[in-house]
């Protein structure tokens, strides 16, 4: 072959410099031709076939000069959103729909938010799941909820503070006051070996008395959805649902009051530093069994008693109503799981990694063993700082009991 | 190959033109009459060629030619044409040796051949020419008038030498020689330039530039055939490696600090008469984001303003074509808050992020250049237009979105950042077609652009050295110079050019030390 000429070299390039505008910028899409989704509810629909999806849009208000983001931003109260629904066969399908009753092209890629509406949850929504996986645009980061009614109408609150009321989810869903769980952990509990799920259950708060417009108002997480398979078979309220994020090792925040056994009157207040589960399966001669082992530590925030702490008697009780309070609460959301049979501590999954050979046999059975799982509680506390002053604050010396 | 036969042949021709081949190689004659007349004949018609008859101790014809306003006249008049005019000797032969005994200048030389008196003249020098001698002698007198040395404007330091360059090569070479006195410091000297004949210097540390080097860079400025050298930057494109290239392969500066660092390292530099930048060879990239001020300061606040540095580079190269890039396709990675202020602030928008990026980024770059090229008493009125073109007005007319505004902003600032003008310009050039990439295929098109860019520039070399070294390839020992300023204790060894001689260029473990403790 002969060397190319330079002449040739230059037409090669300059033919190589024409590819490159044939891509034809085929999937670009400016700013403002996206409908900007912040969040999604699936609702059961009236006719009882398919579903019902719900878009929460962002309004992109042109202000144009630099007041259009201090107007929008973090006031609250004023309507940026709105909410659109349409009805189809499938998810996808109900998203075509919409997407006819729209003008600009619908963009899941900042939707953060999917809550599922009660009706839909209590038959199962299995299959729409399979979109928010299947799909390139949605995130699997997003969070899902289930409402209390319809997931529709929690879309359409508006709140006092953050931008929208899905906002205000994510933003309480973060705060891990109650469970958080995403689009994929919850593919992944439905796929899990129990079968079962937990979603955070929203409803919403009641407007305020001087509040006259109802929809001035935010939905809140209060408590927790169960799920067999993928059908809602109960919910428990945020005190229960707190032993059991005891239970799964995701407590993160958490207050305790207890009062002391040598204390007259008077209560301790302590706030959870850092807390570390551990659940270790046995099975003994049949007899499953499971020891909840719990390693916490403490700080006083708050001491309303006459004791002093610096006195390490003292100390120690209040570590063993710790202990106690932290038992009850596991005690508690255990029972309230029993109730309908659903394993959302990861029971299953414990047992099957220490003992696969018998996890294999037994597993279709699980539904019968759960409930009868000896359950034990090992719970370690720790006090780790007394706070800012040792001695009796707002109590005169002599009150103080020292010994 | 026959074009560059063509060539040579018209070049010649033009020399001819120049100076008459056959006089110039002609030796002088013992005729006064005749010499005058060759010299006229090639000084015809130029109005600054003074030839002043006189007689010489009452005796002998003389003249001197010199070119009026390159010769220090006083001089001249002071202390050669009063001792030859007055003094009566009886002496009929003027021998040099004799001139020297009686004339009070240091410099007086002796030729013989019409051309090194025309060379004489044009370098300011005045010729003397008897009668009866076929020997001129040269007077070195000459003296014009030239800039003081000032603050170099395009390279100001806080901490530092505040010497710049003038357009004398004299004094450029003296404020060299001022700060490395060492006789190893060797100048050479070459003519360029058919018409200008510009001297050109080229200094390098004998024992610390590699032979090789000095080798190569004389023959390739010796090879320079041109009809005038009015700047460093003619020469720097005849002697580059790669001439297509966007960027410098040579560092071209004002500061004889950095010059004399630059020696010091083993590098060459080039002096060329009539400007005030001197060239340096070989360079690296990193060279080029190397400010004099790394190496004053303390050594901690150079090295983050080094990273400071690169971070910034990167940001004026890929910071609009990102901004394009991520809006136009990838609009899930911006953060959601970010993007609904985006959305609100685009609605209003009638362009495509691209045209609207470009338009902007065209209209900073404009003002740049009216910024350089307005003179002083209108800078202030265009920088106040400019804020208000790329800012407020572009916004509140519907034509720029204000986040673009900023990263336009922050992208021009980014630029500057960069401590030589020729590699920030560089940089600034390459940011457009990048730009258009990131329109055509967004993030994937601006990484085509910059492994494209890689590319290239681990294909470039400054004098055989890799522009990209000591990253690629790597030379681990000199990255205490790259990617950090390592503490001048710690910089024990030379960079590479100057491998041939020792690599050491101070004794190790000289970190100050002082005793703790024990002294009361």
């Amino acid at each position: 072959m002969i060397a190319p000429s330079r002449f040739r070299k230059k037409i090669l390039f300059s033919l190589w410099l024409a590819v490159l505008p044939l891509a034809g910028c085929w999937d670009r899409i400016e700013v403002n031709d996206l409908i900007l989704i912040t969040a999604a509810a699936l609702d059961k629909p009236e006719e009882d076939k398919g579903v019902e999806l719900s878009i929460q849009v962002f309004i992109p208000r042109g202000g144009g000069g630099e007041m259009s983001g201090m107007k929008t931003e973090g006031s609250g109260g004023d309507e940026n959103t709105f909410v659109r629904s349409a009805v189809g066969v499938t998810l996808a399908d109900a998203m075509a729909k919409l997407q006819e009753k729209l003008p600009r092209r619908i963009f899941w890629g900042h939707n953060e938010v999917l809550i599922i509406g009660e009706e839909l949850a209590k038959e199962g929504f299995r299959e729409h799941i399979d979109f928010w996986m299947r799909y390139t645009e949605p995130r699997e980061r997003a969070d899902v909820f289930v409402s209390k009614g319809k997931a529709k109408e929690i879309l359409m609150l508006i709140p006092k503070i953050e931008r929208n009321s899905s906002e205000v989810l994510r933003e309480l869903a973060e705060m891990r006051t109650g469970i958080k769980v995403t689009v994929k952990d919850l593919a992944q509990m439905l796929t899990g070996e129990s079968g079962t799920a937990a979603l955070p259950w929203v409803e919403k708060l009641p407007s305020s008395n001087e509040e006259k417009d109802e929809k001035k108002s935010i939905g809140y997480i209060y408590g927790t959805a169960l799920f067999k398979k993928d059908r809602m078979v109960g919910w428990i309220n945020d005190r229960v649902t707190r032993g059991m994020l005891w239970l799964r090792n995701e407590i993160e925040t958490a207050l305790i009051t207890v009062k002391p056994k040598e204390a007259e009157e008077g209560l301790v207040s302590l706030n959870l530093v850092k807390s570390n589960s551990q659940l270790i399966p046995q099975i003994q001669n049949g007899k499953w069994s499971m020891t909840v082992k719990i390693d916490t530590e403490v700080d006083v925030i708050q001491n309303t008693t006459n004791l002093e702490f610096t006195n390490p008697k003292f100390l120690q009780e209040v570590e063993k109503a710790v202990a106690k309070d932290i038992e009850d609460r596991e005690r508690m959301a255990l029972a309230q799981a029993r109730e309908w049979n659903v394993d959302i501590f990861g029971f299953a999954e414990t047992f099957h990694r220490k003992y696969p050979q018998v996890w294999k046999k037994e597993k279709d059975r699980w539904d019968q063993i759960f409930p009868e799982v000896e359950v034990k509680y090992e719970t370690k506390v720790k006090v780790a700082r007394l706070g800012l002053s040792t001695i009796g604050t707002t109590k005169p010396e002599e009150e103080v009991k020292q010994k | 190959m026959s074009i560059f036969r063509r060539n040579r042949k018209w070049l010649d021709q033009s020399r001819q033109q120049n100076i008459p081949q056959k006089q110039a190689k002609e030796g002088l004659s013992f005729d006064l009459n005749s010499n005058v007349q060759t010299l006229q004949s090639i000084y015809r018609d130029c109005s600054d060629v003074v030839f002043h008859h006189f007689n010489m101790m009452g005796n002998t014809r003389a003249v001197l030619v010199y070119i009026d306003g390159l010769t220090n006249i006083e001089e001249v008049n002071q202390h050669v044409l009063a001792p030859l005019i007055s003094e009566n000797h009886h002496e009929q032969v003027i021998s040099i040796d004799t001139m020297r005994e009686k004339i009070p200048v240091s410099q007086i030389v002796e030729v013989d051949k019409v051309i090194e008196a025309v060379e004489a003249i044009a370098n300011g020098n005045p010729v003397l020419l008897m009668d009866g001698q076929r020997q001129a002698i040269i007077f070195g007198l000459g003296k014009w008038e030239q800039r003081n040395i000032e603050e170099p404007t395009a390279e100001s330091v806080i901490r530092g030498s505040r010497e710049g360059f003038i357009e004398s090569l004299r004094v450029n070479t003296s404020l060299l020689r001022r700060r490395i006195k060492s006789p190893a410091l060797k100048m050479k000297s070459l003519g360029i330039g058919h018409y200008t004949r510009t001297e050109v210097a080229i200094a390098y540390i004998e024992g610390l530039a590699n032979p090789d080097l000095v080798e190569e860079v004389t023959q390739r400025v010796q090879r320079i055939e041109i009809d005038g050298v009015l700047e460093t930057g003619y020469i720097e494109e005849m002697i580059e490696d790669n001439p297509y290239s966007p960027f410098p392969q040579l560092l071209a500066t004002e500061r004889p600090d950095v010059a004399a660092a630059s020696l010091l390292e083993g590098r060459v530099v080039i002096l060329v008469d009539g400007t005030s930048f001197v060239l340096v060879a070989p360079i690296t990239f990193f060279v080029l984001l190397q400010a004099p001020e790394d190496y004053y300061g303390r050594y901690m606040i150079g090295s983050s303003i080094r990273w400071l540095r690169f971070l910034f580079l990167v940001i004026a190269l890929l910071g609009p074509s990102a901004y394009v890039a991520v809006l136009s396709y990838h609009q899930e990675m911006i953060p959601t808050t970010l993007l609904l202020t985006i959305a609100q602030s685009r609605e209003r928008i009638p362009f495509p992020a691209l045209i609207e990026a470009l338009i902007l980024e065209i209209t900073f770059e404009a003002l740049r250049e009216a910024g350089v090229r307005l003179p002083k008493q209108v800078g202030a009125a265009i920088s106040i237009v400019g804020a208000l073109v790329i800012g407020q007005a572009a916004t509140a007319a519907g034509l720029a979105s204000s986040p673009l505004v900023m990263v336009v902003a922050i992208t021009g600032i980014a630029s500057f950042l960069l401590p030589r003008y020729t590699t920030g310009i560089a940089i600034r050039m390459l940011r457009f077609p990048i730009m258009i990439l990131s329109g055509i295929l967004g993030l994937l098109g601006m990484m085509l652009g910059v492994i494209a860019l890689v590319i290239h520039l681990c294909t470039l070399r400054s004098f055989g050295v890799p522009y990209l070294s000591p990253i690629a390839p790597l030379k681990t020992r000199e990255l205490k110079d790259v990617l950090y300023r390592a503490p001048w204790w710690k910089m024990d060894t030379r960079p590479d050019p100057a491998n041939k001689g020792s690599i050491f260029r101070q004794s190790p473990g000289q970190k100050p030390n002082p005793i703790k403790g024990d002294e009361q």
